[in-house]
């Protein structure tokens, strides 16, 4: 597995939470909100093995309704518990983020 | 709004004839496979295989093919599924499978009541049961047809996402399973001594018995 599909593994439920939290989507559009994101290499299928670990986790809930298209789709919405989690995750993504990005920059430049 | 598992099949069903034929085939592979998983929520599997249907069907529209979408290992993406789907409950396995059961006595039991009933005509026929012989006796069919059904999934599972279909050789398996497993209830059936204590059991008793069986298995699927 490359680094890079390495970190997304662990970042992807955070990404995924932050979608749905803006508005409710479908598998489909899901795929494409992260791929315009510019996460082009997240293939698109992973994103359901994803979205039913998080369903079972209670951070998200599917509801079938009519979509803008026409037929029904499975549109997710975030739950209580998914807010406080994606809150979690965003706050531990910054103190991750800025440390790591020094770091990795010294690095750079001695290279 | 929840749409039942036997509307989701039908759905998918209809769907299906849209795909393209390459995705057609690397989607069944897939749906095939799920469904083989006896042991998961059917509600569950069905609605996350019409998620991933409408997908393909969404990214067909654009030019991509399932294997874009899914992957170039579509087995490990179906083990990465399963994984995260939630089991069937015990009670709806519980329910199935002994309505099953119930339902192949009780033809059983109108089948022999007709052969009771229709036999003396030509040969005579006791209808003298030995509950310990016939206990034994359903039970070698109970135990073979669960092995039966074991061995042939197994065949489908093997024949799945593959390029190449040995459909021959599968139905040789297949076949010679099913005969080996006829051939040892046959055997029992002859061999199996008269144990025990004996009761007449005549062909109406039987047509009541088989009539009552399949009742009670028809209202256990409702």
């Amino acid at each position: 597995m490359s680094i890079r599909s390495q970190l997304l593994k662990g970042i992807l439920d955070g990404c995924v939470l932050s979608v749905i939290e803006k508005e409710p989507v479908y598998g489909y559009e899901l795929s494409k909100k992260l791929q315009s994101s510019g996460l082009q290499d997240v293939s698109e299928g992973t994103i359901y093995p994803v979205l039913l670990r998080l369903q079972k986790n209670n951070l998200i809930r599917g509801e079938m309704q009519p979509s803008d298209s026409g037929p029904n789709r499975k549109y997710y919405y975030l739950t209580e518990e998914g807010h406080s989690a994606l809150s979690d995750i965003s706050r531990e993504w910054e103190q991750i983020v800025s440390p790591v990005t020094s770091l990795l920059k010294r690095g750079h430049h001695d290279d | 709004m929840m749409i039942e598992a036997k509307q989701l099949i039908e759905l998918n069903n209809q769907k299906r004839t849209g795909l393209s034929e390459e995705n057609e085939k690397y989607y069944s592979d897939f749906l095939i496979y799920m469904r083989l998983q006896l042991s998961l929520s059917e509600q569950q599997t069905e609605e996350i295989l019409m998620e991933i249907l409408d997908h393909i069907i969404d990214g067909q529209r654009e030019g991509k093919t399932a294997r874009m979408i899914l992957g170039d290992a579509p087995k490990a993406y179906a083990d990465d599924i399963i994984e995260q789907l939630p089991t069937e409950k015990k009670r709806n396995v519980v329910t199935f499978i002994s309505s099953l059961a119930l339902n192949l006595l009780g033809y059983f039991m109108l089948f022999r009541g007709l052969l009771l009933l229709i036999g003396p005509m030509f040969k005579d026929i006791s209808s003298e049961v030995y509950p310990v012989t016939s206990g034994i006796l359903v039970l070698i069919i109970f135990i073979s047809s669960l092995i039966g059904v074991k061995i042939i999934f197994s065949i489908i599972k093997h024949s799945l996402f593959k390029e190449k279909q040995t459909p021959v050789k599968d139905s040789i398996k297949a076949g010679t399973m099913g005969m080996v497993s006829m051939g040892i209830i046959i055997c029992a059936t002859y061999f199996l001594p008269d144990l025990g204590p004996s009761f007449l059991f005549p062909w109406y008793a039987s047509f009541i018995t088989g009539g009552t069986l399949l009742g009670t298995s028809y209202l256990l699927k409702k």
